[in-house]
């Protein structure tokens, strides 16, 4: 049995239908074809599928689809403006090395953003603890701290998420 | 990060005085965008109309015969279209590594067996209208096991009594026969030593934790042509050995790999469900994906080899190493996959780094019921450098010799014979060290923390060091291909095998072929990951895709340059050798005369453009980079938690030709194998086999707050002339030299030395304890 759900995602407001035991990451992934959302685990141990509902960052692999009735959901395609438009985040992934693989990018970029809306301007061991559960196996998260950084460097000059 | 740059001094590395316009920055990378929108499509992101989703059956049993499998209620269970057992797939022995009849790997695996060796191995597929319906299938075929005695370690494998798991007319569970490496006279030396050492190192069992899980979706079209898309670092091998076991010719097997979220060397296996889903979707006549879960990368993936290391070396009282003997022993796992080259590698290299003239070394990997050890980078070398690089340090110590200065008394210089048997390029190891020695100014640390007061919280600084061999080089026989192709409007397409990891080897290549034909970088669009289209590569491993595809990429680039030169040569009405290429503007080198490249090309009034094409293909034989890591730790005495604090990792690459990207390996490397060293280990429950911890819960890696400082540090202290511009690789050095550094730093720190990985705060607690109680 499916279930007719409707969320705002990425500004545009969706209805899908869905079966009830289905993951929102799935459910974005599947019926939402929006696969930047990554699956790295399923069952919350990897930040990979990362999105943002309702102003907070949450593991999409955590919810059930059905729970987002009614929801908004920021995911990585809705960030930049368009072809070579990146999101000031991106931007600064780009410059400073942080994406190698790519498969955790789209978890930690919406977790960045979700920690740069509430703290515009935090401390190397603040941006570490935000991403504290983002796994990133390629870079060392050294190239990540400098990207998220120079984001916030760049919030404080007057640029907006 | 830091770049010493130093002009090359060799012919074929160009002259001295070359100023470089691309090679060398930190452009942006070519497939960052599409990464950083989540525009860009890994395998798993493949929309395929009327997609079923596989999923594998796994045992539950280490050792055992099938005697049934009874799955007449999963093909009962609606919305399933297809089980597949032993009974129903080919039965042909292939190569676990798809490096078809190479030496470094094994032909010892079925796509399904009537018998499995190990807990997880699969036993069925299922292909399903949904994951959810799979799953339940899964649950549906039940299978009967006739169980046979299995053993979990090396220990138990070699006892008579033993099971053999493999018929291969070997000793007892050998996976091949032993590696022996004899140079010199190991007895004399050993009768010339002032100080003998000999000690015995314990390896535990890493896994590379690449962030996205294997996956592949399969789609047979209409004329029986499988196109296969699939997380590989091997594209052109798996696409051999599907063909052969499923019976196809090659050009009816199209792999596809576009954005691939890690490998780490363990995606150049072959793995069960590969095949099983391109079967799937042959039955079924529909698309079908398999992607393991987490817990399958774990169960079904490629570790690191287990293992111990007997290594017994002599020093005469200057420090000079008079002989080395070591006894290696690997664990295989259940299936042979990389083990013979792994052992190779890793034997061979203790025939270097530290000079030494009488070597005596054996290497040999044990097949076991436990999952499969595999390539990993670092490849064997992770292994035997632990061993030689903490035996080293307590040489020192005996000596009485300062340890890095005993190292660059012993350190490989140029002219001496390599592993692979050639002669090693420049003094890389020395500048290294003597760099690193500088930038963390060694005598004072090492005097500070001499001079610490006793205190619950102790530091200490270590040092490692490692070199590393670009290219599989003897081992295989490797070889880049790449095609450039001159576009009308002064553009250029790069076509070229080589995988993306995640590395950024392809837009290191792109610059690579803009230096060499003297466009701008964003002149050049690179082509890659389809292998219909793009030249045969071996694939992205053994640290060579800079070296070996970016070689090949030049030489191409340099023919299609000689083209263009050769169509502007009347138009500027001098000689082609007088032209020279900046900035797509071709110019007459002396005079006041120029054109653009863009004009020389395009097509004029009633007539085609020039065809220029470029085709370049390199079978290197090997170079090696080098390095040195220095490594501050604070081990607190009352937890037994070992910190690092700062990491200074400093590397020869000959050339960098991308230098954040090159920073980017060095860093993740550590990042892995301060993992390795200080909380990664695949656990086996050694009463049934049974995986203990397979999840990214359980399997600790180090995260953001784990991760102290890193101080990159980059020298082009001594080019190859194998690599483009002097360039070797990178990929696999940055995890080799980490480990040693902290464990070095541990026993600066506290006193005591740990001969094993992972050195966990319970081990330090109890050697503290041990210690005290000893003092006492």
């Amino acid at each position: 049995m499916k279930r007719l759900v409707s969320m705002t995602v990425n500004g545009e407001e969706i209805e899908l239908a869905i079966p009830p035991y289905r993951t929102l990451l799935d459910v974005l992934r599947n019926e939402g074809r929006l696969t930047g959302t990554k699956k790295g685990c399923d069952v919350g141990d990897c930040g990979a599928c990362t999105v943002i509902m309702d102003g907070s960052p949450v593991n999409s692999c955590l919810v059930l689809g059905i729970e987002a009735e009614g929801a908004t959901i920021e995911t990585i395609e809705g960030q930049h403006a368009g072809p070579d438009l990146p999101h000031l985040i991106q931007e600064k992934f780009m410059d400073h090395g942080g994406a190698q693989c790519g498969f955790c990018t789209p978890g930690i970029i919406m977790m960045t953003k979700a920690l740069l809306k509430e703290n515009p301007n935090p401390t190397e061991s603040e941006v570490r603890f935000a991403i504290a559960g983002n796994i990133c196996r390629c870079t060392g998260y050294a190239k990540i701290v400098d990207a998220v950084l120079a984001a916030a460097e760049d919030l404080r000059k007057g640029r907006t998420l | 990060m830091t770049i010493h740059q130093k002009p090359h001094t060799q012919d074929n590395l160009e002259d001295g005085k070359r100023q470089f316009s691309v090679v060398g920055k930190s452009v942006r990378r070519t497939d960052t965008f599409e990464k950083v929108t989540g525009l860009g499509k890994y395998s798993g992101d493949i929309e395929l109309p009327g997609l079923l989703y596989g999923k594998m059956k796994r045992s539950d049993i280490a050792h055992a015969l099938i005697k049934n499998i009874d799955v007449s209620k999963a093909l009962a269970l609606k919305g399933v279209k297809a089980v597949l057992t032993h009974r129903d797939v080919p039965r042909i022995l292939h190569y676990g590594s798809p490096h078809p009849r190479s030496a470094s790997c094994t032909r010892d695996q079925y796509i399904l067996d009537d018998r499995v060796r190990y807990w997880g191995e699969g036993v069925a597929a299922v292909a399903a209208e949904s994951e959810e319906i799979a799953e339940e299938a899964l649950r549906l075929i039940h299978v009967e096991y006739e169980p046979l005695p299995a053993v979990f370690t090396v220990a138990d494998a070699l006892k008579p009594e033993a099971p053999l798991i493999h018929d291969n007319g070997l000793d007892k569970n050998n996976v091949m026969p032993p590696v022996v490496i004899r140079r010199g006279d190991v007895e004399k030396g050993f009768a010339e030593a002032d100080l003998i050492l000999e000690n015995e190192y314990v390896l535990g069992r890493p896994v590379p934790g690449y962030m996205e899980p294997n996956v592949c979706a399969c789609q047979w079209d209409g004329n029986g042509k499988l196109t296969i898309w699939s997380s590989t670092q091997t594209a052109f091998m798996v696409r051999g050995i599907l063909a052969e076991v499923l019976g196809v010719p090659y050009n009816k097997v199209r792999v596809i790999v576009d954005h691939m979220g890690g490998g780490f060397g363990a995606k150049q296996d072959l793995f069960q469900h590969e095949f099983l889903c391109a079967l799937l979707a042959r039955q079924t006549g529909r698309p079908v994906r398999m992607e393991f879960t987490r817990k399958e990368t774990f169960l079904g993936g490629r570790t690191r080899h287990s293992g111990k290391i007997r290594l017994k070396q002599g020093f005469k009282a200057d420090g000079t190493i008079t002989a080395r003997h070591a006894r290696i022993v690997l664990d295989g796992g259940a299936y042979g996959s990389h083990s013979p080259g792994v052992t190779t590698v890793g034997t061979s290299a203790l025939t270097s780094l530290y000079r030494c003239e009488n070597v005596d070394l054996e290497g040999r990997a044990i097949y076991t019921n436990t999952p499969i050890a595999g390539a990993f980078r670092g490849y064997g070398v992770v292994q035997t450098y632990f061993a030689l690089d903490l035996q080293m340090d307590e040489a020192a110590e005996r000596l009485g010799i300062d340890p890095a200065e005993l190292r660059l008394r012993n350190a490989v210089r140029t002219g001496d014979l390599a592993p692979s048997d050639h002669p090693v390029v420049g003094h890389g190891l020395e500048a290294c060290i003597r760099r690193g020695l500088d930038e963390v100014d060694w005598k004072a640390a090492r005097a500070a923390t001499a001079a610490q007061p006793g205190g619950v919280k102790r530091r200490g600084w270590g040092i490692g060091c490692e070199m590393h061999g670009s290219s599989a080089y003897p081992g295989i026989k490797e070889q880049g291909n790449a095609i450039v192709k001159m576009n009308e409007d002064g553009t250029v397409t790069l076509l070229t095998g080589t995988a993306g990891l995640g590395t950024g080897a392809h837009t290191a290549l792109s610059q690579i072929v803009a230096e060499e034909i003297g466009i701008p970088f964003s002149a050049v669009q690179v082509v890659t990951g389809d292998t219909d289209i793009v030249p045969w590569d071996i694939g992205a491993f053994a640290s060579h895709t800079t070296y070996m595809g970016g070689r090949a990429a030049q030489i191409a680039a340099a023919e299609v340059r000689r083209q263009v030169l050769e169509q502007a040569a009347p138009l500027l009405e001098a000689a082609p050798e007088k032209l020279a290429i900046r900035e797509g503007i071709i110019h007459v080198e002396g005079a006041n005369r120029s054109i653009s490249l863009k004009e020389v090309v395009s097509p004029k009034r009633g007539m085609p453009a020039a065809q220029i094409v470029g085709v370049g293909t390199y079978s290197p034989t090997k170079s090696y980079s080098f390095a040195a890591h220095f490594a501050e730790v604070e081990v607190d005495t009352e937890t037994g938690e070992v910190a690092v604090l700062q990491v200074v990792p400093v590397h020869d690459l000959g050339k960098v030709i991308h230098p954040i990207a090159a920073a980017g390996q060095i860093e993740g490397g550590i990042q892995q194998g301060i993992g390795h060293t200080l909380s990664e280990d695949y656990v086996i429950d050694l009463t049934n086999g049974r995986s203990l911890n397979p999840s990214f819960v359980d399997y600790k890696m180090p995260l953001s707050m784990d991760m102290p400082p890193i101080r990159t540090i980059i020298l082009e202290a001594a080019p190859d002339p194998g690599g483009p511009f002097g360039a070797k690789g990178v990929g696999e050095d940055p995890i080799i030299a980490i480990g040693p550094a902290i464990t070095n730093a541990i026993y600066d720190a506290i006193g005591i030395r740990f001969r094993h990985y992972p050195i966990t705060p319970e081990q330090v607690l109890n050697a503290l304890r041990a210690k005290q109680k000893e003092a006492a």
